[in-house]
């Protein structure tokens, strides 16, 4: 275990995890909320914000993203999952965003971090964007307090992506279950991840729902 | 009095709940509302009116009047006739002086005669100066309710709803419509505002036996419960309809947000009045609203009632009066028929006295002036012999109108069908269809028919009398039971010229009340275009707008919210004692610990070394082959020769050559630039280039990387000293790092962008590093500096210190129409550029005199009050300019600030005059700027 103000590297949201009790977990440069005690919600958040995350746009960045061996999907707005366990999303003909193992264990990026080529930017997405994981069959009803998109898993296929509005800020939905659990990747503007946690903790409140660590998506999908 | 069951539908009788009614205790059923649980104790006096504060009781039982308006728990104007009691629920009346039974301010009903329509227009101002002594008393007198100070707030939020078919309203045509499309497959939402399903099948008679109606609502209400594609809400109310079938449903404390592909409001109809003297006496109810009494709540809503009718309802309410041992002693049916319905047949075997082409006169309050006495009735259209029927109870059903307003907000024209004798919903537009008695189809199969989407409904006859309207010569008969306005009050709207009825509404209100016109706009056509000689036939009536029913603050309100975005250093200017302020959406520390350490915070600058936080900054990744060229066109200062490792100044201006952002582009690479943009515009600036290069097709790429960047700006004059200690792969030295310059290090083990910039005039630093590490970084410095004593500046500091030294800050010292030359930046021009945006507005703006400009004042030291910010700048009584800076400065120990003046009051040792604080002038000499360092060799140690 470990204490985030230890490593340079912090969640954006590492404060109120602990204001729970959330015990951390080193995880390379930085270190992610493992656990926190008693919490079996119906309905789980967690931060992911520390963990590996890439963006690349560019009108080459999919073609430059293909040539380093990366399957992206054909249509905007959907995702693939990576091999290792991420996700690699869509998000524009110029644009994808690369998701990182939810659970810490793999880096399915590491091929990926240095990919370079004319017309393909990498974009600091582990920066800019904090990273939420929604976990539990009140998705998404949770989600239809913050944001008008329908996410109900019969009308938002698995896979799908959603560029929009949560609780007024820009933000990007995916949904990417695991097992048999319904899952909502959340990501925004970083500076406003206080201000997303405590809307979507608020939100989740009459579904019995809490914040989570890591350990329950492992637990989640079996692993 | 309450009656056995099996009347009570929705009553448990093995719940008794006691409750209190203007201090006195009454005991209910679980079930009840306040009204029926009133009633069922005798009591009818509910409330007072608006503007004479005549009693009132129970009218539609159904939320769509204000006469039961009373007040819960502190909490005004709720109905009562919908609200179910709880436990120890105190109620209380509204709008009466002393008491409600009582009420001293009846009085001014004797003064009606001066009181008529639009009198406020005309009064009340008159002789000048009397107007605020009328203003106490209007004020005591005037509003519904009072608001209580000391209410707690509750949590009302909201929630997105999707569906195919979303039907609003559950009687026949609404339950046939939800389970038509719900066996189709849609998603189905089924709305209904009540707190069971079924509309008027839980209570209206539909057949001489009485049974149809619940038979049917038992049997449809259980296929939809049963139905997995129906969701059902009740107690749930859809105030309106917006663009692409968009519905706020009020439910609870929530506010649902609804949208759905296809839209069918089965509504109903609401009850018409009839209009004539004393209408509006408690005991004097909608046949309908006896029903509900009778079937629901199994209460007796009187002794011995008269019913007055146009249609086979009435017939139908004198049975269920009946049923409920209720002496019926006349049916007064205005329409003198020449056939005898079945339900007209039942009525009569019952030895009720059927009075064909009746009128109504008048009613009569018992002695005391309360409740209803007696009525006066004629046959033969009124011509015939009057003569008084004593009865607690007068029961009316002469006529409905379509409860439109949802078709009406969707633009569907609603208007009257002199066939109809009332208004009807014309065509709607796509997606939204109206079905059962709101489409005016009135026989219950042919509802259940339309409901299901048939095409071949057969016609009814019109349930409306035509007029049922008797002028009084007294007066009295209320058109308008919430603005307490009568037939004459109409008549004399017209007269006094306002002939159209969205005029009438507006010079007498009628219509604008709480029920918003609900009883009230079928009579207020008829009798305004009777007054102006119009024709009724595609009359129509005012315009409906949403909210269709009351909203709530808090329902409006609630859970909205407003997004907040702060730093990654956050926390540590919190734990430092800061005082936040908000710029944009960002907070940022304005001072830390007092307002008077400010005053330390600028010497600290000056004098020592100190830190700021300044990752709101707008940060963007101009990236690619054309990357200089794009900042060539986009900003006014040239970048094709700009050298990699060096920063320059960047100003936006717009196409009109007005200044819109300033910041620096840092070239991190022959195709790399990293430019900063202020706070409140970093989202603007994103988008303008974005739009621009939608038309110039330049090979780069931007990128908005504001909060992936932390960024601090450590500034002083050891501040170079403190980063030494932190920062050893690269050269700090001014030769080694000259101002302006840009590099790329590791600071305590970070990889950072290094920035010497100074906005505040000393040797410093932007270190800008990812956010992720900002708080370490912030950390790092603050350990670093301490042999130094560094500490941290806020905002207020900033602004200080930035003006000693004449930096603008853009949307303070510029405003939408400054272009660079007014604030002396023509040197920010790129002259030898073929282009850039704005230089066409610029040159445009030059052709004509300036007619201000930007210049530094200072006052004389021993100022007490200085000027506040937009204060003006006068020169022989004409206002020249405005302040639009002002500061004490600490370095020059004098207030300081800038100002737009005369263009020829910009020359230093000019003298201005400034209106300050109370209208006092003072006199400023502007100066040359920067107030501080002119030769700028601080900034560049």
């Amino acid at each position: 275990m470990t204490d985030p103000i230890q490593h340079q590297r912090r969640s954006f949201v590492y404060r109120k995890l602990a204001a729970v009790g959330a015990t951390f977990r080193e995880m390379a440069d930085t270190a992610v909320a493992a656990s926190i005690p008693g919490a079996t919600p119906a309905l789980g958040l967690a931060d992911l914000s520390p963990l590996p995350r890439l963006g690349y746009k560019g009108p080459n960045a999919l073609s430059v993203l293909g040539a380093a061996g990366l399957q992206i999907h054909e249509e905007n707005d959907m995702a693939l999952p990576v091999p290792g366990g991420g996700l690699v999303a869509r998000l524009a003909d110029s644009e994808a965003r690369l998701l990182g193992d939810p659970t810490g264990v793999g880096d399915p990026l590491a091929a990926y971090g240095d990919v370079a080529g004319a017309g393909c930017y990498a974009m600091p997405r582990r920066e800019s964007h904090a990273w939420f994981l929604l976990v539990g069959d009140s998705g998404a009803e949770c989600l239809a307090k913050i944001c008008g998109v329908d996410l109900r898993p019969h009308r938002f296929d698995e896979e799908r992506v959603a560029q929009t509005s949560l609780a007024r800020i820009n933000g990007i939905i995916i949904r990417g279950d695991r097992g048999e659990g319904l899952v909502y990747h959340l990501l925004a503007d970083s500076a406003s991840a206080p201000y997303l946690w405590d809307c979507v903790i608020d939100a989740m409140a009459e579904f019995e729902g809490g914040p989570i660590g890591i350990d329950m998506i492992k637990n989640a999908a079996g692993a | 009095m309450r009656l056995p069951s099996p009347h009570g539908s929705l009553i448990d009788r093995k719940k008794p709940i006691t409750f209190s009614f203007e201090g006195r205790r009454y005991t209910g059923f679980a079930g009840d509302t306040i009204a029926s649980a009133l009633a069922a104790n005798d009591v009818i006096l509910l409330g007072r009116s608006f503007k004479y504060h005549r009693p009132r009781g129970v009218l539609t039982m159904t939320g769509d009047d204000a006469n039961t308006f009373v007040e819960i728990d502190g909490t005004p104007n709720l109905l009562a006739d919908v609200i179910p009691i709880r436990e120890g629920m105190a109620v209380k009346g509204q709008h009466y002086s002393g008491s409600l039974i009582g009420d001293s301010g009846r009085w001014i009903e004797r003064i009606s005669k001066f009181l008529p329509v639009g009198f406020y227009y005309r009064s009340l101002f008159r002789p000048q100066g009397i107007w605020p002594l009328w203003e106490k008393l209007v004020r005591r007198m005037a509003g519904l309710g009072r608001v209580s100070l000391d209410a707690k707030h509750g949590y009302f939020d909201k929630q997105y709803l999707f569906a195919d078919t979303v039907v609003i309203g559950s009687g026949a045509a609404g339950l046939s419509a939800a389970l038509k499309a719900a066996d189709k497959g849609e998603e189905v939402i089924l709305v209904e505002r009540q707190a069971v399903l079924g509309g008027s099948l839980n209570h209206a008679r539909f057949d001489p036996d009485g049974s149809r109606g619940m038979d049917l609502a038992k049997s449809l209400t259980a296929q939809a419960r049963a139905h997995p594609n129906i969701r059902v809400m009740t107690d749930a109310i859809c105030t309106g309809w917006f663009a692409d079938n968009y519905l706020p449903i009020i439910q609870g404390n929530r506010m649902y947000k609804l949208r759905a592909d296809e839209v069918v409001v089965a509504t109903g109809a609401l009850e018409q009045p009839a209009v004539f003297r004393n209408n509006d006496l408690p005991g004097i109810m909608f046949g309908s609203a006896a029903q509900r009494l009778v079937r629901l709540y199994g209460v007796q809503p009187g002794t011995r009632a008269v019913v007055v009718t146009a249609n086979e309802d009435g017939y139908g309410v004198a049975l269920d009066l009946i049923d409920a041992g209720v002496e019926v002693a006349a049916i007064v049916d205005l329409n003198a028929r020449s056939g005898v319905s079945e339900m007209a047949k039942a009525a009569a075997e019952k030895g009720v006295e059927i009075v064909r082409g009746g009128a109504l006169h008048e009613a009569i309050s018992t002695e005391g002036g309360l409740p209803l006495g007696a009525v006066v009735i004629a046959d033969n259209a009124g011509h015939g012999q009057a003569r008084r029927v004593e009865c607690d109870l007068l029961c009316m059903s002469v006529g409905w109108a379509p409860s439109s307003a949802l078709p009406a907000h969707a633009g569907a024209p609603v208007t009257y069908d002199a066939s109809w004798h009332g208004f009807t919903v014309r065509e709607t537009p796509p997606g939204l269809r109206v079905a059962g008695a709101v489409n005016g189809v009135w026989d219950l199969d042919a509802a259940l028919e339309d409901g299901a989407g048939g095409s071949d409904i057969p016609a009814t006859p019109s349930p409306n009398h035509h007029w049922p309207i008797f002028p009084h010569a007294d007066g009295k008969e209320f058109v308008d039971f919430d603005e307490d306005l009568t037939i004459d009050d109409i008549r004399n709207a017209v007269a006094d010229g306002f002939e159209d009825i969205e005029l009438v509404k507006r010079f007498s209100t009628v219509g604008m009340g709480p029920s918003q016109g609900r009883q009230t706009a079928t009579n207020a056509i008829r009798l305004t275009q009777e007054a102006n000689g119009g024709l009724l036939a595609d009359a129509r009536g005012s315009t409906n707008r949403p909210p269709a029913f009351p909203e709530t603050l808090g329902a409006l309100v609630g859970r909205n919210f407003h997004p907040v975005r702060v730093s990654a250093i956050h926390h540590r200017h919190l734990e430092a004692g800061a005082k936040m302020l908000i710029a944009g959406a960002w907070l940022r520390p304005a001072y830390y610990g007092q307002a008077d350490n400010i005053k330390a915070e600028v010497e600290a600058v000056r004098n020592n070394v100190a830190l700021m936080d300044v990752s709101t900054l707008g940060g963007l990744e101009v990236r690619g082959p054309d990357a200089a060229e794009f900042l060539n066109r986009i900003y006014t200062m040239s970048y094709t020769k700009q050298q990699v490792g060096r920063s320059r100044y960047v100003l936006m201006c717009n196409d009109l050559g007005t200044i819109v952002d300033d910041g620096v582009a840092c070239r991190l690479a022959d195709d790399h630039f990293y430019v900063t943009a202020t706070t409140g515009n970093s989202d603007g600036v994103y988008r303008e280039m974005l739009f621009r290069n939608v038309q110039w097709r330049l090979d780069v790429d931007i990128g908005n990387v504001t909060a992936a960047y932390a960024a601090v700006n450590l500034a002083g004059p050891k501040a170079r000293r403190v980063l030494e200690r932190l920062c050893n792969d690269t050269d700090l030295s001014a030769e080694g790092f000259p101002y302006m310059g840009v590099r790329t290090a590791t600071v305590a083990g970070i990889p950072a962008r290094l920035l010497r910039v100074g906005f505040v005039g000393e040797l410093g630093w932007e270190i800008h590093v990812p956010a992720s590490q900002g708080e370490a970084l912030w950390d790092a410095l603050m350990e670093a500096g301490a042999p130094e004593g560094i500490r941290p500046f806020g905002v207020e500091a900033q602004r200080i210190l930035r003006l000693e030294k004449g930096h603008i800050i853009i949307g303070q010292d510029s405003d939408a129409l400054t272009h660079p030359h007014e604030v002396d930046m023509g040197w920010a021009l790129g002259k030898r550029k073929a282009y850039f945006n704005g230089a066409r507005g610029i040159q445009i703006q030059m052709k004509s005199n300036m007619t201000r400009r930007l210049a530094g004042f200072v006052l004389p030291a021993q100022t007490a009050a200085l000027p506040e910010e937009s204060q003006l700048v006068f020169r022989d009584g004409d206002i020249v300019g405005r302040v639009t800076s002002i500061a004490h400065s600490p370095a020059l120990r004098r207030p300081i600030g800038m100002a737009f003046v005369a263009p020829d009051q910009a020359t230093p040792g000019s003298r201005i005059t400034i209106k300050g604080p109370g209208g006092r002038m003072m006199e400023a000499e502007v100066v040359q700027l920067p107030f501080y360092d002119p030769d700028n060799k601080r900034q560049a140690l």
